[in-house]
C-alpha cells in the first residue's frame, strides 16, 4: 500500500553525485562515472539523455526510447540486470543513475583478442552465459524483450557478476497494440540481428534475444563477431533495405535456411531474396557448418579436449546450435538454454565469472575531458579515449522510430 | 515487475487504502498555499470533475484515434498526478493533453507533440498555448511527480482471461467492458488491483441482464443484484443464469480476491452513476476556466 505522499522534493544531481569523468556517448546522450556525495556512498554510472533536438532551449518532448528505459528501469530488479538507483529529472535533462560496473563483455573480449593473449577461460564463459541467460529469463518472464543484446551492453562488475544493461530499445511484448514492426522498423545491432528480423518479420518474438545470445557466446569463444556483415544503409526513411551481406555471413556458416526445417520461412516478407543469396558467393553454396566453425575455434584458441572445466566441449557446440537455430520456434528459450547439459553436466557454472582465472582486466576508461554533467556540450562532440562502440569498427544499433 | 502486478510500482506506490487516499488529499488541501486557492476558486466535487475530464480526454483521444488502452493509461496518470498536486495550481487542459501524449508513448502508439498540441487547441482554443514546449515542460513535471513509474496495469488483460473462464456472451462482454471503462472515472484505479476490477466487471455482466441496456440506468438494480449474490440460489431448478452466478461465487470463494473489495468496487460504480445524474458540464467548464484565467495558468 502506498504511504502518505507529499509533494516530492526536487533532487539535484550535483547535490548527490560528484562526476569523476566521462565514459561514453551514443545517440541517446552521454554516460558519466560518478561518486556519491553527502552520505550517499558508492560508485555510479549516470546516463544523461540529451534533449530530443540538439541545441534546443525549450522542452521538446521526451523521446520514446527514454520513456521506455525510464519506465522499465524503475520496475526491473534482478541480480543479472543492471540496477537502477534513481532517476532524476532536472533542467530539461533526464539522468538515470545505475550501479557502476567496471567491465563489459566487449572490453573483456577486446582484452583477450590482443596478440599473445590466451582465450577467455572456459569456466568464465560458462559463468557469463549462465548469468546472462538468467537475466534474460527474468526479462522475458516479465514480457520484456531487450532487442539490443551485444557485448557492449552486457556489464560485468569487479566481483564477476554479469548484468544486462541498456534497455533503451527494450519494450513490453504482452498483447501489443500494434505489431512490433510498426514501432521500430529496425532493431538490434546488425551482427546480432536474428534471421527472422533480417527477413522482415512483422511479429517477432523474444527468440530474437536468444539469437543475439548465441552470437555473443560464439564471440566469447572466438573473440570476434561470428557473423560480421556489412550493413546496408537505409536509402530513405520509408523502406528498410534487405541486409543481404549480413544474411550471407550467416549462410556462409549455417547454410541457407530451408522450408522443411523452418515451415514459416516462405511467409517472410524478404523470402524471395534468399534465392539468389548464393549467386557469386561459393561459401553460401557450400557452407562451413557450425560444427567445423566450432571445432576450428576450439583448436585455434587452444581449448584442451578435457577436463570439463577447461573446455567448452561438445555440449558448448550443442548449446550454440540450439541458440543459432534458424526457426525462432525451434530456437532454445532462455529457460531451455539454462537447462542445457552445457550447464547441468560435469562442471557447474560459478557465480563469479572471474573466479580462478587470475586475469587482471583493465579498468573502464574514464576521460577527464568532460566532467561537468550540467554543461550543454553536445553529445558526440567530445569522445573519451575509446568509446564503447568503436572497437574494430563496430556498428552502432540503428533505431528508426515511427 | 512489468507483467507482474505483485512486484509492480503500481502496487507498491500507487495503490492506496481508502483512508490513505483520504489522508493524502486532506494533507494536500490543508497546505496553507492551497487553502487560499480552494476558498477563492470553488470547484465541483471530485467525481463530477472526473466525469468532465473523462469526457474532454475522450474527445481529444477520438480526434487522434487513440486506442482505449492509451486513454485508460492517461486517465490513471491524471488521477495519480492530482494526488500530489493541487489542481488549482495547474492548467487541467494541459495536464490532460500531456497525460494522453505520454500515455501514447508508453502504450507504444506515439503521437507527435505538434499533433497533440494542434488537436488540443482545436478543442480548447482559449486554454492551450500553441507553444509545444509548454506541453514538453508539463510532461517533465508529470514524469517527475510520478517518479518515472509509468507502467500501468489495467483490468483488460485479467478480463480477457476471465471472459473465457465464465464463457461470457457478446452482450455481457460489452457490458463488462463498459464497467471497466467507467471505473477509470472513479478512484478505483488508485484503490484496487486491476484483477479485482476485472472480476467486478464480470460479476456485473453476469448478474445484470444485458438486455436491460447500459449500466448507468441500473444503479438501482445493481444494488438489488448485489444482495442476491450474498444469498446462494436455492437448489430447486436453478436457471442457467443462477448456475453461472453460483460458479462465479464459488470461484470468488476459492480465489484470493476479497469479496469486500469486489463489493466496494460495485458500490463505487453505483455512486458514480448516481452522481452522474447531477453532472453539469457547463458548470465544470466555467469553474475551471475561471481559475485557469484568473491565475494565468494557460500562459
Amino acid at each position: 500500500m502506498a504511504s502518505m505522499s507529499s509533494v516530492p522534493r526536487p533532487k539535484h544531481i550535483t547535490d548527490r553525485y560528484k562526476i569523476i569523468g566521462f565514459i561514453s556517448s551514443g545517440t541517446y546522450g552521454r554516460v558519466y562515472k560518478a561518486k556519491g556525495k553527502n552520505g550517499h556512498v558508492g560508485e555510479f554510472a549516470i546516463k544523461k539523455f540529451k534533449p530530443d533536438k540538439e541545441g534546443e532551449v525549450g522542452y521538446t518532448g521526451i523521446s520514446q526510447s527514454a520513456i521506455r528505459e525510464m519506465a522499465l528501469c524503475t520496475e526491473l530488479s534482478h541480480p543479472n540486470v543492471v540496477h537502477t538507483v534513481e532517476i532524476i529529472l532536472e533542467n530539461k535533462c533526464i539522468y538515470i543513475v545505475f550501479e557502476y560496473a567496471e567491465h563489459d563483455l566487449l572490453q573483456i573480449i577486446h582484452h583477450h583478442s590482443q596478440p599473445n593473449r590466451a582465450a577467455i577461460p572456459a569456466r568464465s564463459i560458462k559463468s557469463i552465459m549462465y548469468q546472462l541467460l538468467h537475466g534474460l529469463l527474468y526479462l522475458h518472464r516479465n514480457w520484456v524483450m531487450h532487442r539490443d543484446l551485444k557485448p557492449a551492453n552486457i556489464m560485468v562488475t569487479s566481483k564477476g557478476e554479469v548484468k544486462i544493461g541498456d534497455l533503451g530499445l527494450a519494450r513490453l511484448f504482452q498483447r501489443p497494440l500494434n505489431t512490433l514492426f510498426t514501432g521500430d522498423k529496425v532493431v538490434v545491432t546488425i551482427w546480432y540481428r536474428a534471421p527472422e528480423l533480417l527477413l522482415g518479420a512483422r511479429h517477432y518474438t523474444p527468440a530474437i534475444d536468444l539469437w543475439a545470445v548465441g552470437c555473443i557466446f560464439a564471440e566469447l569463444l572466438s573473440l570476434r563477431p561470428i557473423f560480421k556483415g556489412e550493413e546496408a544503409k537505409m536509402d530513405n526513411k520509408k523502406s528498410v533495405p534487405f541486409q543481404r551481406n549480413q544474411m550471407q555471413k550467416i549462410a556462409e556458416i549455417l547454410g541457407l535456411p530451408t522450408k522443411d526445417h523452418w515451415p514459416l520461412l516462405s511467409s517472410m516478407p524478404e523470402y524471395a531474396q534468399l534465392a539468389n543469396l548464393s549467386a557469386g558467393n561459393s561459401r553460401v553454396a557450400s557452407p562451413q557448418t557450425l560444427h567445423k566453425w566450432y571445432w576450428n575455434i576450439v583448436h585455434m584458441n587452444k581449448y584442451p579436449s578435457d577436463p570439463a572445466s577447461m573446455t567448452p566441449g561438445k555440449e558448448g557446440l550443442a548449446l550454440l546450435k540450439g541458440l543459432l537455430e534458424y526457426d525462432p520456434q525451434k530456437r532454445l528459450t532462455a529457460e531451455q538454454a539454462l537447462q542445457h547439459p552445457y550447464f547441468t553436466d560435469d562442471d557447474k557454472p560459478g557465480e563469479n565469472c572471474f573466479e580462478g582465472s587470475g586475469i587482471e582486466y583493465p579498468l573502464r576508461r574514464v576521460s577527464q575531458e568532460d566532467n561537468d554533467i550540467r554543461t550543454s556540450s553536445l553529445p558526440g562532440t567530445k569522445r573519451s579515449g575509446l568509446p564503447d562502440d568503436s572497437y574494430g569498427g563496430r556498428p552502432a544499433k540503428r533505431l528508426k522510430e515511427a | 515487475m512489468a507483467a507482474n502486478y505483485w512486484e509492480s510500482s503500481q502496487r507498491k506506490y500507487w495503490t492506496f487504502s481508502k483512508k490513505g487516499l483520504a489522508d493524502v488529499r486532506r494533507a494536500q488541501e490543508s497546505e496553507p498555499a492551497n487553502k487560499q486557492l480552494i476558498a477563492t476558486y470553488p470547484l465541483p466535487e471530485r467525481r463530477l470533475l472526473n466525469i468532465y475530464f473523462h469526457l474532454q480526454l475522450a474527445k481529444l483521444a477520438k480526434r487522434m484515434s487513440v486506442r482505449q488502452q492509451a486513454l485508460a493509461t492517461a486517465q490513471v496518470y491524471m488521477r495519480r498526478y492530482y494526488t500530489k498536486v493541487e489542481i488549482r495550481t495547474t492548467n487541467p487542459y494541459l495536464v490532460l493533453a500531456t497525460s494522453l501524449y505520454l500515455a501514447c508513448k508508453m502504450e507504444e502508439c506515439p503521437q507527435h507533440i505538434r499533433i497533440v498540441v494542434g488537436e488540443a487547441r482545436q478543442l480548447w482554443p482559449e486554454l492551450i498555448s500553441s507553444d509545444t514546449s509548454k506541453l514538453g515542460e508539463c510532461e517533465f513535471n508529470l514524469i517527475s511527480t510520478m517518479n518515472s513509474q509509468l507502467i500501468v496495469h489495467h483490468p483488460y488483460r485479467s478480463f480477457i482471461d476471465l471472459q473465457t473462464t465464465f464463457s461470457l456472451v457478446q452482450e455481457e462482454v460489452s457490458l463488462a467492458w463498459s464497467a471497466i471503462n467507467d471505473h477509470f472515472l472513479t478512484d478505483l484505479p488508485l484503490l484496487h488491483p486491476p484483477h479485482v476490477v476485472a472480476i467486478t466487471a464480470v460479476l456485473l455482466a453476469v448478474v445484470l441482464k444485458p438486455t436491460q441496456g447500459n449500466l448507468q440506468s441500473h444503479a438501482q438494480s445493481l444494488q438489488t443484484a448485489m444482495s442476491t449474490i450474498a444469498v446462494p440460489p436455492s437448489n430447486t431448478a436453478p436457471t442457467t443464469a443462477q448456475a453461472r452466478i453460483q460458479k462465479l461465487i464459488t470461484w470468488l470463494a476459492e480465489s484470493s480476491v476479497s469479496i469486500e473489495a469486489v463489493v466496494d468496487c460495485v458500490q463505487e460504480l453505483i455512486s458514480l452513476y448516481d452522481v452522474w445524474e447531477s453532472f453539469n458540464e457547463k458548470q465544470c467548464k466555467e469553474q475551471i476556466t475561471r481559475f485557469v484565467k484568473a491565475l494565468a495558468l494557460d500562459k
